[in-house]
Parts: C-alpha cells; structure tokens; sequence
C-alpha cells in the first residue's frame, strides 16, 4: 500500500492511504478495462468503489486490484487531468449503474407489490418493488433511489425537476 | 454470416434445445437476420451493451459461434385488451467464432454484473447487464463452459428468462412460481377459507342468522314510515281516534318485535364468530411457528427475524380483522343493497331508475375519494411506524446515547421526524375536512333532485307521503352499504395479501432437507472429511472455495484464520445448517446430506460465536439439549464450563432467569452458559467457535482443562483467534480466503515459517513487549 501523507492532520486519524493525483496514471487497456500505474507499478485491470455511493459519489474513491486489495484512495475526481477522471467515472457508472426515471406513468399496488411504470430515456419499463421502507431511499437534494426486487436500482436524479404529475405519483411511497 | 434462414423455416415444430429460451419475436428477427435458432444450445436476456447504454440485448451460442444482438423492447397495450405486448427490434447482431474464447464468467458488481470471455488467459468484456439478469448470465456461462469442457448439456429449461405473466403482462419477480397478482389469488383465498373448514355448522348458522336479522331490519321502514303515515297519521280526522292508537300500538309492538329479532340473530352470528375466529387465528399461528421452526438457517439470516415476527403478528391480525369486522358486514351489507333495491323497486319503479341512474355517480365519488385517501393514509401511517421504530431504537440505544451524551442531537433528530408525521397528518386531516364537506355536498344534491322527483310523484297521487317517506329511508338505508362495500375491497386485498404472506413461511420449503432415505450410523465416531467444499451464501460471492480438509476420529482440530476467512461457515456446514453448493462434508464416509438429521444434531455440539441464551432459568438454559437431565448433570456440565462459581455468585443462583428481559450476564459468563449447554448434550464432535474469546485467560484455561479431560473420545474443533488457545490441539489448520493455505502439528507450522509462523511471531512478540515470555 502506498504510505503517500496528503491527509490533513485531524488528530491521529491520519493515514487514509489518498493516492497522490500527479502519481496516478489511468488508462484502458485493449480489453477494455481500467488499469492504473501508480509509483512506476502496473496494475493491470483495477475496479474503482464509492465510499459514499449515496451521499457522495464523487469523493473518496477507493481505487482496488482485482484481488480486493485496495491501492489507494481518490480523494476527489475533479483534480485529475482531462481524460483520466472520465475514465474512472465511466468505471464507477458501470459499477453502479442506475438508469435515470424521466416519467412515471403510474405506480400501482397489488398484493403487497408495487408495480413502477416507467420510462427511462425513450424506454418504458415495469418493474415491481417490495417492501417500500428499504426499497425507497431519499437521498440529499431531491434524488430517490428505487431497488426493485431483483435488485435493479433506478434513480430519479431530482424531485423538483420531475413533472409535478409524477412527484404526485410518488410522493405518498416516501417516507 | 451465411443465409440459413430460408431452410430452418420448417422446423418451428421442434422444441427449442436452448437453455433460458428468448422470446420467440426475438427469435423470429434472428432468423431474418440468417441465424439458425432452432440449434442454439444456450441464450440470455440483458437489458445493456458492452459499454453500459440501457438496450435490450440478447446472448446466444451455438455450436459455431457466439452471438449478441442489440435491439430494443417496447411494451405496448394491445387496443381493447388489458393485455401488453411487447414491441421488438433488432438493432445489430455481432457473432463470434466459438473458439474465440475457452471460458466465460459473470463478475458482480454493486447494480449491475458483466460477461466477460477468456481468450488466451486474459479477461475480455463481453457485456454489461442490470444486477437482476445475473442469474440467466450465470446459467448461461455455466452451459457455455460445460459445451467447451466437452461434457453433455443438461436437457433444456426454462430458466434464468425475465418471465412475464401470461396474464397481465407484468414481470413476474424472482422467487415466485406465478404472477403473485394474478394466479394466487384465488388459491389463497380458497386457503384462507379452508381453515374454516372444520366450522362448518356454525359457517352455516351464522349465514342463516345473518340472513334472517338482516332482512327482518329491512322491513323496519315498512312499519316504522310507510305503515306509520299511510295507516295511522294521515288517517287522522277521517277514522276514529281509538282504531288509530290501537293499529300505532300494534305498529310500536311491531317495530320493537322487529328490533328484538334482528339484535337477537346478531347477537348469535357475533357469539359464534367471536367463538371461532380465536381459534382458527391460533391455528394459522400455530402453521405459521411449525413452518418457522422446520425452516433452515438461511431463511432467517435473508430476513431480519424481529420483521418476520412482527410481521406474522400484524398478518394473522389483518385476517382476524377482516374476519369479525369486515367480511361479516360485506355479507349483510350486500344483503341489505339487494333487499333494498327490491323494495325501492316495489315501491315506485320511476324514482328507482333514477337512483339507479344517479348511483354510480356516488360510487365513483367515493372510490376516487378513497383512492386520494388511502394514499395519504399510507404516508401517515408509513410516518407513524418511523416515528414509533426510532423511539424504540432509542430507548434500546440509551446506553449509548448517554455514553456520547448525544441526547440532545437524538432529540433534534426524532423532532425532524415527529415534524414530517405532524405534517402528514396535518394533511390527512385538512384534506379530510375539505373533501368531506365536498363529497357530502354531492350526496346533498342528489337526495334533493330524489327528493323533489318524488314530491312530484306523490302530487300527481302516483305515490302516498308515507310511501314516498319509506322510499327516503331505504334510499339512506343504501348509503352506509355502498360506501362499505366501496372501500371494503381494499381491505379484502389487504387481508388476501397477509393471507399470501403467511401461506408463503408456511409453504416455503426448507433448502436444508433431510434425505429421504437418511442414513442411521450403528456408530457415529466422528470422523470428517471434507472434500472440494464450495459454498456462497450470495450468487456469484464465494465464501468457501474448494475447501479440502480431514479430521480423525478423536483428534482435536484448531482452525485460525483472518477474521472474515470463513471458519464460522465451515463449522455450520458441519453442523448443516446450511448445504454445501459443490463438493461434501462426510461424517464416518456418509455425507451429511445423507444423514439423519436427528443423530447429526445430537451428535454434533456447536458453541457458537453469537450466544442466544432463550428466556428461561440458567438451568433450563443448561438443559436445552437434553431436557430430561437432572441437577446433578447440569451442575456438573455447568463446572466442566467453569461457570458454576459465577452462577453461585447470583442471588437466585441457577434459577436466576436469563435471556431477554432477564439478568444481564457478561459476555464471557453467556460463553460459559453456552459451553456447559453444549456439553450436556454430549456430543461426537464438538465445535468451539471462538467459544473462550470473552474469558480471561485463566477461565479459559480452565475449561480448556475440563475441556481436555471431556476430549477423550470426542471430536473436537476449536477455532480461535488466539493462538494460546489451540496449545492443545492435534493439528492446527490456517484458513485464508475460504481455502486451507497450510495445515500440520503446531511445531510442523512453526518449523515452515508460512502464514502461521508470522501470526504466531506476531502474537508473541506482542506479549513478550510486555515482558510475557509464553
Ligand atoms: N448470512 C450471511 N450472508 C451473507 N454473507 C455472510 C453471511 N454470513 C457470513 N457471511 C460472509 O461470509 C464470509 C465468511 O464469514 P465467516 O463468518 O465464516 O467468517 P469467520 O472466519 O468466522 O470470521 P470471524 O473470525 O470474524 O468470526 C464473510 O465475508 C461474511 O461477510
Ligand atoms: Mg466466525
């Protein structure tokens, strides 16, 4: 692991393991993977992690080889050069790709399922979700986060930017 | 890609061999675009390309090549049909040669899961998918692998699709057989009934009782209004005053004869209901605790159990509601609409029709009302339970809030949440006060247009006044049953869907069966092996991988481990209380699955790392296992765990009563609880996870003493931490990553200077810095 120091000091806890920006190289290699080298060592294929998928997704990013371990950690995306933190961002979509709803057309209850209809982008969809309480996340500023029952996630990036039809569909399911 | 289109035409008649068949539009624009789809061996449904753009995409193989198509999928309502078609297209379609690549696999991710192909040892993306389709890719990859090793396919299923209703069109989720909308409702309701089944006398006395009293209370207003004016008041001055009070003293007779009735026959379908819904609540309980107990580990590790209780509670609640307080009524009131409806029709057949026509005007104000209602009721109530589960929390947590003096951010915290309920409340209660007016004010409307129509009925002598007051009765008389039978559907779907629920724990099977021709050891001994054990408690996340492992007869085993590396799972799977996905663990050379599940459980002992002590006395607690043991064996098994002298310490000593609500004991004295719960049952093999890592050291020696003199003939399995703790050991084993990376005799693991050399340094060097020399 790195021993690089950009921490602040707050007390003892210090040594957070950020990987030093001008240090890290990111790039994709012909099979379409990310791959970092990093102090003049190549890692071939690396998997990028949110620590804060929810709140924060653009901070804190954990940046781990394929066996788990972690390299290091981005503090933020915003100071790597061009092109790069597209890269790691394009990684993370993957990761925790969540299709934005544009619409929804109804929500419907039967038999303790909830049946979303929905368009994202130009594409309609159905899918049902269970057990609202854990399945309907607010997230900060307006977002809602839906996990179906098969585990899909869907967002709705911003309440107040919906049409206030479907913020009327959806606003007696959250909590 | 060679046209082949034209000659597979014919053979649509043949069944698909393909595992996970694709829907047969898709198949169709495949053809056009020349593939043979009648020999794919294997095809799967994404929903994404390779670079993560929503899509609709489609993986097949077969014999000569890989292929994935892009397209798009959209869902349509047929015209005239509450059915939805799916509209499809086929955007590209890419082939690979098969020998491109020797092996394909699934990687999982947070939301989504990739394909990805292995072409001369190196991993290549193939295709991304939402987290849902993992189990189709994987079913996929699996048949891939099995075609490129050689080995038959398995016959085809139809597995591992996103399976639609046939008949609404809705996808159907994982984990149900059917559409949980459509097909089980009737079977549930048809259950539900059932359980009524051994009241049938008392079913039909009260439909009979129900009967009568309701259509004695329709005649009410013939007496009380029609007789009333036509027979007595509007007679006044033309006949003598005496046959007039005496026809109204017969009439008064009349009316409480006819109340007496009706309270009567109710007061009998309410004693028999309330005599028999009590027990068939219990038995649906009763159902529901025997399908929990039959129920394997991993059911309730999936499911948190407080939910699982409460819900069971608030399930056969909602039926015993319904039951007493809604069905009953929908039967009367449904009584009391047709009743009605034949004496409206009796009485003046102009005015019925428009009621008739004015009807469904009402009924659809109250059911639109109803819907805007429930959905604010929903919020209220969704706020209500989060207001009440914080308080809990808080009252469980004031330890802790106390130690961080975080009283008053707790306060801050639940004064946000009271706030929304407030707020949603406050709604609930502004709407209700502003609709309602509004709703009645409708009804207002159209009983004034009644009743002026009919005014006009009785001036052209077409109607009596006492007819035309009758007919405003039963017109009101309808109101209270329309609007209950307006609403009482939802309620009826509330109760169909905890009926489902709790026919869903008493229908689910248990994934740890035992064998249906279990084997009965003459001798169980004791002796593990363990071959190529693999398990994962998640598709796709491995926790035991290929795991090799021996244990004799009468050995003692120390497993040590990064915390994490799968020693807990191991023990389980010993245990069985979860099955093994590939490979086995054999006691004596019969696999556990074979084994009767009986002796395996009062052979095998576990002390497990999380200590549940059942409410109850330290003895019954003790005695667990063996039920009929007396005092002298739980006080000895209870020295045997070093736990005696701290049980003699209680006031209440071995009546002390534990376990929720009980005497709070400490960490390491629940420990020993346990232990000496474990080895009243006297086990073959003994499994000790972590069991002394909240003793002090000199407890742990002493049970490890007792524990040492109780081994002889015992098969015993001590996982630890601390390595101090496996001295005794035959033979230790360091797992790592759900494998054995190294296993020998304590002085062989030293001597090799690998992975348990370095814990051991580790561990020592700690102690020896603090001048303990061990
Ligand atoms: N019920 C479960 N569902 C999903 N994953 C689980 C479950 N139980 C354990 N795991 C995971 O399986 C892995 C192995 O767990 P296990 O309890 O066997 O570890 P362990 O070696 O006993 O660790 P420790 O030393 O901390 O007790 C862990 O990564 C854990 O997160
Ligand atoms: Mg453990």
């Amino acid at each position: 692991m790195s021993e690089t120091t950009t921490a602040v000091q707050t007390g003892a806890l210090t040594n957070i393991g950020f990987l030093e920006l001008e240090k890290c190289e990111f790039y994709r290699n012909p099979n379409g993977f990310l791959c970092l080298r990093y102090e003049g060592e190549e890692h071939n294929r690396v998997q990028a992690l949110r620590s804060l998928p929810l709140t924060q997704p653009d901070a804190f990013l954990c940046i781990q080889d394929m066996e788990n371990q972690e390299i290091g950690i981005l503090e933020t995306l915003t100071t790597l050069p061009e092109g790069m933190a597209e890269l790691v961002q394009e990684e993370l979509e993957r990761r925790y790709y969540c299709p934005g709803i544009t619409d929804i057309t109804s929500i419907k209850e039967k038999m303790g399922f909830y049946y979303f209809d929905v368009s994202i982008g130009g594409f309609k969809k159905t899918f049902s979700v269970k057990d609202l309480g854990k399945s309907i996340k607010e997230l900060r500023r307006g977002g809602i986060l839906i996990t179906d029952v098969d585990g899909n996630r869907y967002l709705i990036p911003d309440l107040a930017k919906i049409t206030p039809r479907c913020a009327r569909q959806i606003e007696p399911y959250l909590y | 890609m060679k046209k082949k289109g034209k000659e597979t035409r014919g053979k649509e008649k043949e069944k698909p061999r393909q595992k996970g068949r694709l829907p047969k539009e898709v198949l169709a624009l495949l053809e056009q675009e020349g593939l043979r789809t009648d020999t794919l061996l294997a095809a799967v449904t994404g929903d994404m390309d390779n670079t993560g753009e929503f899509c609709a995409r489609w993986a097949a193989f077969d014999e000569q090549g890989l292929y994935f198509a892009t397209g798009s999928e959209t869902v349509v309502s047929k015209k005239g049909s509450k059915k939805l078609k799916t509209d499809y297209r086929l955007h590209s379609l890419e082939t690979v040669p098969i020998g491109d690549y020797d092996e394909l696999k699934t990687e999982r991710y947070v939301s989504t899961g990739r394909l990805i192909g292995k072409k001369n040892g190196e991993d290549c993306s193939l295709t991304l998918f939402s987290i849902g389709f993992l189990k189709g890719f994987e079913d996929f990859c699996k048949t891939y692998n099995t075609f490129k090793s050689g080995k038959p396919l398995e016959n085809a299923e139809q597995e591992g699709e996103e399976r639609k209703c046939e008949k609404c069109g809705m996808p159907i989720p994982n984990g149900f057989h059917s559409c949980p909308k459509c097909a089980d409702k009737n079977s549930t309701i048809k259950r539900l009934f059932a359980f009524f089944g051994g009241y049938k006398k008392e079913v039909a006395v009260v439909i009979v009782s129900m009967l009568i009293g309701t259509g004695i209370s329709l005649i009410m207003p013939k007496i009380s209004t029609q007789m009333l004016f036509d027979d007595v008041i509007n007679k006044a001055g033309t006949e003598p005053a005496e046959k007039l009070i005496r026809t109204l003293g017969l009439l008064v007779l009349g009316l409480f004869g006819v109340r007496f009735l009706n309270t009567l026959f109710s007061a009998v379908y309410q004693y028999i209901i309330g005599g028999i819904m009590p027990r068939v609540i219990y038995d649906i309980k009763q159902k529901i605790f025997v399908a929990m107990q039959r129920l394997s580990v991993g059911f309730y590790a999936s499911k948190q159990t407080g939910s699982i209780i409460e819900h069971v509670n608030r399930d056969a609640n909602n039926i015993y509601w319904f039951f007493v307080d809604g069905l009953p009524y929908v039967l009367i009131n449904s009584i009391m609409v047709i009743g009605v409806t034949g004496f409206l029709f009796s009485l003046s057949v102009k005015l019925t029709l428009l009621v008739l026509l004015l009807v469904p005007m009402i009924v659809l104000t109250l059911v639109f009302g109803g819907r805007f209602f429930r959905k604010l009721h929903h919020r209220f109530w969704i706020m209500n339970a989060r207001v009440s589960s914080m308080a809990s929390d808080n009252i469980n947590g004031q330890r802790i809030i106390k130690a961080f003096s975080k009283e008053v951010d707790e306060y801050d915290r639940f004064a946000e949440v009271s706030g929304k309920l407030k707020g949603a409340e406050l709604k609930l209660a502004l709407t209700e006060a502003t609709v309602f007016p509004i709703l009645y004010l409708v009804i207002i409307i159209l009983s004034t247009v009644l009743l002026a129509f009919g005014s006009m009925l009785v001036v052209r002598g077409e109607m009596t006044t006492g007819e035309l007051l009758t007919y405003i009765m039963y017109v009101n008389m309808l109101q209270g049953p329309i609007d209950f039978l307006s609403w009482v559907s939802n309620w009826w779907a509330r109760c169909v869907n905890s009926a489902q629920r709790v026919f869903e724990i008493v229908d689910s099977k248990p994934d740890v069966l035992e064998s249906e021709t279990p084997v009965m050891l003459e001798q169980f001994c004791g002796a593990i092996e363990i071959s190529e054990l693999v398990f994962e408690y998640e598709p796709a996340r491995p926790v035991i991988k290929k795991l090799d492992l021996s244990v004799r007869e009468g050995e003692m085993l120390g497993i040590v481990g990064k915390t994490g590396a799968g020693k807990t799972t191991i023990a389980n799977l010993i245990a069985r209380l979860y099955d093994a996905k590939e490979g086995s663990v054999k006691i004596d050379g019969v696999d556990v699955k074979d084994l009767s599940m009986k002796q395996l459980r009062s052979n095998v002992g576990l002390v497990s790392q999380d200590i549940y002590l059942f409410i109850g006395t330290i003895a019954d607690n003790i005695r667990y296992a063996k039920p009929d043991a007396n005092l002298a064996e739980v006080i000895a098994a209870a020295k045997a765990a070093s736990a005696h002298d701290f049980i003699m310490k209680l006031p209440d000593g071995y009546d002390t009563r534990v376990g929720s609500g009980g005497q709070d004991l400490s960490g390491g004295e629940r420990q020993r609880v346990s232990i000496a719960r474990t080895i009243i049952q006297n086990p073959k093999i003994l499994i000790l996870d972590e069991a002394t890592a909240a003793m002090d050291t000199a407890t742990e020696r002493n049970i490890q003493e007792s524990l040492t003199r109780l081994k002889s003939g015992r098969t015993t399995i001590a996982i630890a931490h601390r390595l101090s703790t496996l001295r005794d050991a035959d033979r230790l084993a360091v797992i790592d990553e759900g494998r054995v990376v190294e296993h020998g005799t304590f002085v062989e693991l030293i001597k090799a200077k690998k992975e348990f050399f370095k814990l051991y340094k580790i561990q020592t060097e700690a102690l020896k810095s603090v001048g303990i020399v061990e």
